[in-house]
């Protein structure tokens, strides 16, 4: 077994974070209602991790970046985002 | 040209032959006047150099490794309670690769508080992942912080460097120094630029790293400090081919030539030891010295070899790690375990800046021999001069 290559330097050349699937980290997920979105782009600015996009008058979420904060849901003015349960199984002890 | 200069001047004037760029530093006792002294350099137009003020060590030493990043070659100054304060950003500096160079002027640490001299305070960074090289007198001040710029930035080491001498038996004492001509200096240490922080070619440093590189950076830092080791020497024979003055590496003998016992220590005792053994041999003694002149790496291989004849080792440590011993001794066992089975003496000495004396080294002599007539095993360590 011989050490891996690296920079002498330890870092990373930009961009290598987004090439990381950060979904394994979330709980849950943000869930935007089309229908109350009046694309003021609020959630977009608030975004800590630039998860939100908009694409043709909508926005959509790029899960693989979104850890599920929440504060997209939060600052969003007209409520139009729901954070919704990755996981909708048993929760505590389950009986065999 | 020959000049009476105390150990911080002689540190300042080796920061201006190098022509540092850049002095971050926070004052301390006994370190400041080294600050004092570069600022009237900068002042009287005798050398460029960016003076950074700051309000802490810790923040020192983050300046200077900034610097560094930006590919400015960088000095600081510290000892004792603010190398302690600086300490974690010594293991960001070793770790980024960054070959800063800093004087340090060994002081005890608090509690009680102290002012004066021993090794406590740069033996509590061992594991920092600095190169630690320990100076006996004035002019190796001068020589070794000039030789600690060419040693940390080379390609194949490119680490941080700390130079010590002790507080006021170095620092605040004058000695005959001769100065070298910059021209010479200027040739033995071209100015090597590696900026890091590069608005052409970005990078996010220091990023959090998981467990499957982690190990393999530490690796390569740990194997370019070993590297370190070997280079000293090859440095030093350069430096003594510019100045006539070769300190010798890493690791060097006085009188090993059929010694038996044998003296080992780094630092200002040296000089001190170098007349014990002087007078033991005037008494028909078969004495030695070992002078440790590099810490980190340790040069263990050297020592086994310059050891292999002796009958006793005698570790004179200006230090104590609490409930281990003194670091030299500690170190010494390593590098003999299973090369040789001589005694190794580890005594405690001269902390908080008590006075050892050639008549105390002799008096330790007399101890070692005495332990030796009597086949006695010795003590794990044992304190002197209390």
């Amino acid at each position: 077994m011989a050490a891996k290559e690296l920079p002498v330097v330890p870092s990373a050349r930009p961009g290598t974070m987004a090439a990381a699937d950060m979904s394994r980290l979330r709980e849950q997920r943000p869930v935007i209602d089309m229908g109350k979105c009046n694309l003021c782009r609020e959630c977009l600015l608030y975004c800590p991790d630039a998860a939100l996009r908009e694409d043709k008058n909508e926005i959509k979420v790029y899960l693989q970046f979104c850890k599920g904060c929440g504060i997209c849901a939060l600052e969003c003015p007209t409520q139009a985002i729901t954070m919704v349960g990755e996981y909708a199984g048993n929760r505590g002890f389950i009986d065999k | 040209m020959r000049l009476l200069l105390n150990g911080n001047e002689a540190a300042a004037h080796a920061a201006r032959l190098a022509r540092v760029e850049v002095l971050a530093s926070y004052p301390i006792t006994p370190a400041a006047p080294v600050m004092e002294k570069i600022t009237q350099f900068i002042a009287e137009g005798t050398m460029r150099c960016n003076f950074v003020r700051v309000e802490s060590d810790h923040s020192a030493m983050a300046a200077a490794l900034g610097a560094t990043m930006a590919g400015a070659r960088s000095f600081l100054i510290t000892n004792s309670q603010g190398l302690a304060y600086m300490s974690e950003v010594l293991y960001h500096t070793s770790g980024l690769r960054q070959p800063v160079v800093m004087a340090v002027v060994n002081r005890a640490l608090a509690a009680p508080h102290s002012r004066f001299p021993e090794h406590g305070d740069v033996v509590a960074q061992e594991t920092s992942g600095w190169i630690q090289i320990f100076c006996e007198n004035n002019q190796e001040v001068l020589d070794s912080i000039i030789q600690a710029f060419r040693l940390g930035e080379d390609e194949q080491v490119r680490l941080p460097v700390m130079v010590n001498y002790e507080g006021y038996i170095q620092s605040h004492t004058r000695e005959t120094v001769d100065m070298p001509e910059q021209e010479k200096i200027d040739a033995f240490l071209p100015l090597v630029r590696r900026p890091v922080l590069d608005v052409d070619n970005p990078l996010a440093v220091n990023t959090v790293t998981g467990p499957e590189l982690y190990m393999d950076y530490k690796y390569h830092q740990d194997a370019a400090l070993q590297r370190a080791g070997t280079l000293l020497g090859e440095i030093s024979e350069a430096y003594g081919a510019v100045t006539g003055r070769n300190w010798g590496g890493a690791v060097t003998g006085y009188r090993l030539e059929d010694a038996e016992v044998v003296l080992v220590t780094m630092g200002s005792l040296v000089s001190t030891a170098r007349i014990a053994v002087d007078a033991l041999r005037a008494a028909g003694e078969k004495a030695g010295l070992l002078k440790i002149r590099l810490f980190r790496p340790f040069p263990a291989e050297a020592v086994r070899e310059m050891l292999k004849p002796a009958r006793a080792v005698v570790a004179l440590d200006k230090n104590i790690v609490y409930g281990a011993g003194g670091a030299l001794g500690r170190e010494l066992r390593a590098a003999l375990y299973g090369f040789t089975n001589v005694p190794v003496y580890s005594y405690i000495l001269g902390l908080g800046g008590r006075d050892v004396g050639v008549e105390d080294l002799t008096a330790i002599y007399r101890q070692v021999n005495e332990g030796l007539a009597a086949g006695k095993f010795p003590a794990l360590y044992q304190w002197y001069g209390l």
